[in-house]
């Protein structure tokens, strides 16, 4: 935001930064085979869903439109409102390829429809070898992924594993330089 | 894209603060001619003014907090509160500013800090209690709205020649006022700058007000831009306000035998008064609302 926008209050949503959404995709490769991390199988997207006819219509159309790009299984799609008034849209496919693929399909008929920046974030879930989980967090406004590894104990988070993590995907994934804007999502549903 | 934004455009508000910033500017440049033309004295003023304005600057933030009893509160004591002002901040590309929570019951909130990487930004109990989590919502984006906009520093440094002019009208009154009578050549012009200093103080208090409420507007459309629910917010301001303004929760019968003692404010916000406000009358800011919710729903050509 440069200087005359501060003047002039000018407030806008950033847009979708360019899409690294498939940087995803790679650095599963190397999530899988190198640190024993397995997808849950299942990713969602979350929005504020916007109370006008055109944005629920385009949701509809979405819900339709995902169910049909898995390959040869189908990815199936749930949605829920959460206490906050945002709306996940809940991927579930064996293969993660097809949940990126869905995730982005998705993504791209909200953005679309042109409501790209009322996108609150992608989540991948995935489980370690002791099968706790583990999230990756994708920021469309920043274009970066962060990880978000909830602890036990209420709405404690393992810092140290997130910052590990980081170290260890950092070169195959882009992800979020400052970590204030690490954003937890508590209750993630999936 | 086929729809660049779900919102118009706010040109008049634009111009209209446009418009405040450049008379103020104008004021200023009249002071600063007249505190030249004083010579080393006025400079002299405009230097400690200065620094007690940066102090200010730097220092009032936790000042304020301690005086409306605030206190910063970590995730776990206030896990809503922080996720709410957490997805706010992924929405509105802002890092997350420290919360703190006022403990009375007078419902109201709001922001504190220079930059948004210093913000604060605080919630009373009572805005809490009386809000639906979507109004809160609405009402932590326009507080977010203000960080973002910068309008703690936009307002000091907008003050800060009115600061000068305050100084110089008091130091006048204490050292030039009284005892002056015809003893040296310098006092004419002294009292020029007086005149001046009085002149500029009383307008840039008058343009300051009216640019804050500008502001006000400013946040509250960024707020309804953030959450995409502008009608939330103009609910959230019509429980805040006076209860004057409210949709009745009360039986229309239990209420009708109170009403012949209430005193209705129906003047306040209009004529002399609403030059002084900081902030616009609620009408208007719910009427403003009311617009964006139209031009979100597509009723109203963009």
């Amino acid at each position: 935001m440069g200087f005359l926008d501060i003047l002039r209050g000018k407030r806008e949503l950033k847009q979708p930064a360019p899409d690294r959404l498939f940087a995803m995709s790679t650095a599963y490769v190397k999530m899988d085979m190198e640190l024993e991390l397995k997808s849950s199988g299942k990713a969602a997207i979350v929005f504020q869903p916007l109370a006008t006819a055109d944005f629920e219509a385009i949701v509809r159309d979405m819900e339709e439109v995902v169910q049909g790009t898995g390959s040869d299984a189908g990815t199936t799609v749930t949605s829920s409102d959460d206490e906050y008034g945002y709306r996940w849209m809940i991927l579930a496919d064996p293969d993660f390829d097809d949940l990126v693929v869905g995730v982005n399909a998705v993504s791209g008929a909200i953005q679309g429809g042109g409501y790209g920046d009322r996108i609150l974030a992608a989540v991948f879930a995935f489980r370690d070898n002791k099968d706790r989980p583990l999230y990756w967090i994708y920021n469309y406004k920043r274009g970066a992924f962060y990880p978000f590894v909830p602890a036990s104990g209420s709405e404690q988070r393992d810092n140290e594993r997130e910052l590990r993590l980081k170290a260890q995907i950092g070169a195959d994934l882009p992800v979020e330089p400052e970590l204030e804007r690490w954003f937890p999502l508590w209750g993630i549903p999936v | 894209m086929p729809r660049p934004t779900s919102f118009g455009k706010d040109t008049g508000l634009q111009v209209r603060m446009a418009l405040t910033l450049f008379l103020l500017g104008l004021v200023y440049v009249v002071l600063i001619v007249a505190l030249l033309a004083v010579g080393a004295s006025g400079v002299t003023v405009a230097i400690i003014a200065g620094g007690l304005a940066a102090v200010n600057l730097f220092a009032s933030d936790k000042l304020a907090l301690a005086a409306m009893g605030a206190r910063v509160v970590s995730p776990q004591e206030a896990p809503q509160l922080h996720a709410m002002v957490e997805r706010l901040c992924v929405q509105a590309d802002l890092p997350k500013p420290k919360v703190a929570i006022a403990n009375t019951r007078m419902p109201n909130a709001f922001a504190l800090g220079r930059s948004p990487k210093s913000a604060t930004v605080c919630a009373t109990t009572g805005i809490m209690e009386i809000l639906s989590p979507a109004e809160l919502e609405g009402v932590m984006a326009h507080e977010l709205t203000h960080v973002a906009n910068r309008d703690v520093l936009i307002m000091t440094l907008a003050g800060f020649f009115a600061t000068i002019a305050a100084y110089i009208v008091q130091f006048g009154f204490f050292f030039g006022g009284g005892g002056g009578y015809g003893d040296d050549d310098d006092n004419p012009s002294f009292m020029v700058l007086l005149l001046v200093s009085l002149v500029v103080y009383i307008v840039s208090f008058l343009l300051m007000q009216m640019l804050s409420r500008y502001r006000e507007f400013a946040a509250d459309r960024g707020a309804a831009i953030i959450t995409g629910r502008p009608s939330a917010l103009a609910s959230a301001l019509q429980k805040i306000s006076s209860g004057m303004h409210n949709i009745p929760q009360k039986d229309l019968r239990a209420a009708g035998e109170l009403n012949a003692f209430f005193i209705f404010p129906a003047g306040v916000g209009k004529g002399i008064a609403g030059l002084f406000a900081t902030h616009p009358p609620m009408e208007k800011r719910i009427a403003a609302l009311a617009r964006l919710e139209s031009q979100l729903q597509g009723q109203v050509a963009a």
